[in-house]
């Protein structure tokens, strides 16, 4: 493997091939009266035949940007902190309610990413919580979830 | 006579008190969302759909208009004075722009991008008038085969100009064609690659794959790399270009208006693309183009008129065929159909109001833009300064809220999550997302053509090439294709590709 387009194409290869067989499985009919399968089918032909030509493009280039230049210097476990926490907002928004969730996401984001002082982590998350209430709830009228809490 | 009379019905819609505030509201979010880095104009407007159910449509387009035209002034600020783009459209603009800022010359620079986009955004509205409706009848006479190439044509013309791998560009249009597909099929009623979630049967919203693209990922990017935003800290003074800045952008600003205004038409093309061919077009034919990315002025007029420009023109093929130029014109595609209209050919002859009303709102738009923009440069100055760490829970917050009070669907964020991960990665391995978001829209449409076309010809390919307005889009379909492979072109495709890396 010489650099990240052969990585990457070969990623695609994989999504376009998966999309070919099972466009099979919807039906392909005929030219003249196609299926459900046939466009996705002809997608999937593209995706794996681009696939195979960026791959071979990179073959004859050789050298290229390798996985780790591209995270070398950079925060990333910072992303899958930023990442996890949004997973989460999205799985107790129902439960919890909008309020509780959002007010603990903004104290996540202000006090574990970027290690604010609590006085202004908690000051910012409530304001925070509350605006956006007013402004979407309220005014913009969103309905948003209330959650097991009635509120 | 019939214009002066479609005019005066314009106005008389656009001046009624209510479509009036919702035309300020709209350039005034779109200023905001141009300034702030991280959101642009597309995520703006899909943050607000919602809010817009309860108003009446024409007051909701004319907003939605508002946002978009205003993005793309709101954009040169933070371009000029933080040597970040405020949003996609604006990147070129940084390369003169800050210069000129750190010279000093911070004034003349958003002086010369607010007027140069009021210019250009006239110009163009003037264009879409006279163009739009003949364009509209013509477009009567375009059957299944016709929209299909038409469609074709504009994917191809979008990785054409995007810069970087055609090949990778071209895999990420066939990719967004496939999420377009995804969902119940019109003509069978057969889900298709669902993947038993309910939510997925009304097909991949476009909503939550643009926030997670351009909203989410953006926000990752930018907490991982820890921008720091060095507003230039100077006092900006001289608003008003003098007499040689205005001598050295008139043609600029001309030559950016024409080159905007008929890239913005083209399916796939839009604001971003025409900024880049205005600024490498204004560098190729300049006396001094090694001065280009010093501080000249014309690298600023040239780009910002470009992009304000390609927003009038932009709305042609939505207004006249149905199909949406670019991203943000899907988003409004959208909107149209949720109010109950469908857009296409007899969409100006059906709601007169709503097209005239809309395109003079523009003018007043642009007008009121001025103000904002130069009178009141002072307000977004003060907005740039609010520190990111504030800002990018803020941003993600909004996102969150406005993928869930779309449908009220819990799953939709899931989704906007997984294509904020996507969006991440293809960032990270240089895939670009414009192409994946344009054939997302086109899929359904591209589909329903090409499978209407093969019944009409029973199952013959000829049927394009056929036809002659289908054989002309066709071929020039096909000269894009091997374009690229000419040794000369290819040298110029890498060479704005590399332009638009710098950001």
């Amino acid at each position: 493997m010489k650099n990240n387009d052969q990585r990457s194409s070969l990623i695609w290869c994989a999504i376009g091939l998966a999309i070919v067989l099972y466009s099979g499985k919807y039906g392909l009919g005929t030219l003249s009266s196609p299926g459900p399968g046939f466009v996705p089918f002809l997608t999937g032909l593209v995706i794996g035949g681009l696939s195979l030509v960026v791959f071979l493009q990179q073959w004859r280039k050789g050298k290229g940007e390798k996985l780790k230049d591209l995270w070398t210097k950079k925060d990333w476990p910072t992303i899958l902190k930023v990442m996890g926490a949004l997973v989460l907002y999205a799985i107790f928004l129902k439960s919890l309610g909008f309020l509780l969730t959002t007010f603990f996401l903004i104290v996540y984001l202000f006090r574990v990413i970027e290690s604010m002082a609590w006085r202004k982590v908690l000051i910012g998350a409530i304001l925070t919580a509350f605006g956006s209430y007013i402004v979407f709830e309220v005014w913009l009228e969103a309905q948003l979830p209330t959650g097991i809490f009635g509120f | 006579m019939e214009f002066f009379g479609n005019m005066f019905l314009g106005f008389q819609v656009a001046l009624q008190p209510m479509n009036l505030f919702f035309c300020f509201l709209g350039v005034l979010i779109g200023t905001l969302v141009g300034v702030l880095p991280g959101l642009g104009p597309v995520a703006a407007m899909s943050l607000l759909l919602p809010s817009t159910f309860h108003v009446s449509p024409v007051s909701a387009i004319i907003m939605l208009a508002g946002i978009y035209y205003g993005a793309m002034y709101g954009g040169s600020t933070t371009s000029i004075l933080v040597n970040i783009p405020g949003e996609a459209a604006s990147v070129v603009t940084c390369l003169d722009g800050y210069q000129m800022a750190r010279k000093g010359r911070a004034g003349p620079a958003l002086g010369i991008a607010a007027f140069g986009s009021f210019i250009a955004g006239t110009l163009s509205i003037i264009g879409l008038m006279f163009l739009a409706p003949p364009l509209a009848e013509m477009a009567l006479q375009f059957g299944p085969p016709e929209y299909f190439s038409l469609m074709l044509l504009g994917l191809i013309i979008l990785t054409f100009l995007a810069g970087g791998s055609m090949s990778k560009a071209l895999m990420m249009a066939a990719f967004g064609l496939f999420l377009g597909l995804i969902g119940m099929d019109i003509m069978t009623a057969t889900p298709r690659f669902t993947f038993n979630l309910y939510f997925l049967t009304d097909g991949v919203g476009l909503v939550p794959v643009v926030m997670g693209l351009f909203g989410i990922s953006e926000v990752l990017l930018n907490v991982e790399a820890r921008i720091k935003q060095d507003v230039f800290e100077t006092k900006i003074k001289g608003l008003l270009p003098n007499w040689k800045d205005w001598k050295d952008s008139a043609w600029p600003i001309v030559r950016g208006s024409v080159i905007g205004f008929f890239l913005g038409i083209l399916p796939g093309g839009g604001a971003v693309i025409s900024s880049f061919v205005a600024y490498a077009i204004e560098k190729r034919i300049s006396k001094y183009p090694e001065k280009f990315g010093t501080g000249v002025i014309e690298g600023v007029a040239a780009p910002e008129s470009a992009n304000n420009s390609a927003t009038g023109g932009a709305f042609i093929p939505l207004l006249t065929l149905g199909i949406p130029a670019n991203a943000v014109m899907a988003m409004l595609l959208g909107a149209l159909i949720i109010y109950g209209m469908q857009p296409g050919p007899m969409l100006i002859k059906q709601h007169p109001d709503l097209f005239w009303g809309t395109v003079t709102s523009m003018y007043i738009g642009n007008i009121m833009l001025l103000v904002l923009n130069l009178p009141l440069i002072g307000i977004w100055v003060k907005i740039l300064k609010i520190p990111y760490p504030v800002l990018f829970p803020l941003i993600l917050l909004f996102c969150l809220i406005g993928v869930y009070s779309l449908n009220n669907n819990v799953g939709e964020i899931g989704l906007m999550l997984f294509f904020g991960g996507v969006g991440y990665l293809m960032k990270k391995f240089n895939y670009e997302s414009p192409p994946l978001v344009l054939a997302l829209v086109l899929g359904p449409m591209m589909e329903n053509a090409l499978r209407q076309s093969l019944i009409m010809s029973n199952g013959s390919g000829d049927i394009f090439f056929l036809r002659p307005i289908s054989l002309v889009i066709m071929l020039c379909t096909l000269t894009l294709l091997i374009l690229p492979l000419v040794p000369w072109v290819k040298k110029k495709r890498e060479v704005i590709g590399e332009m638009g890396e710098d950001d």
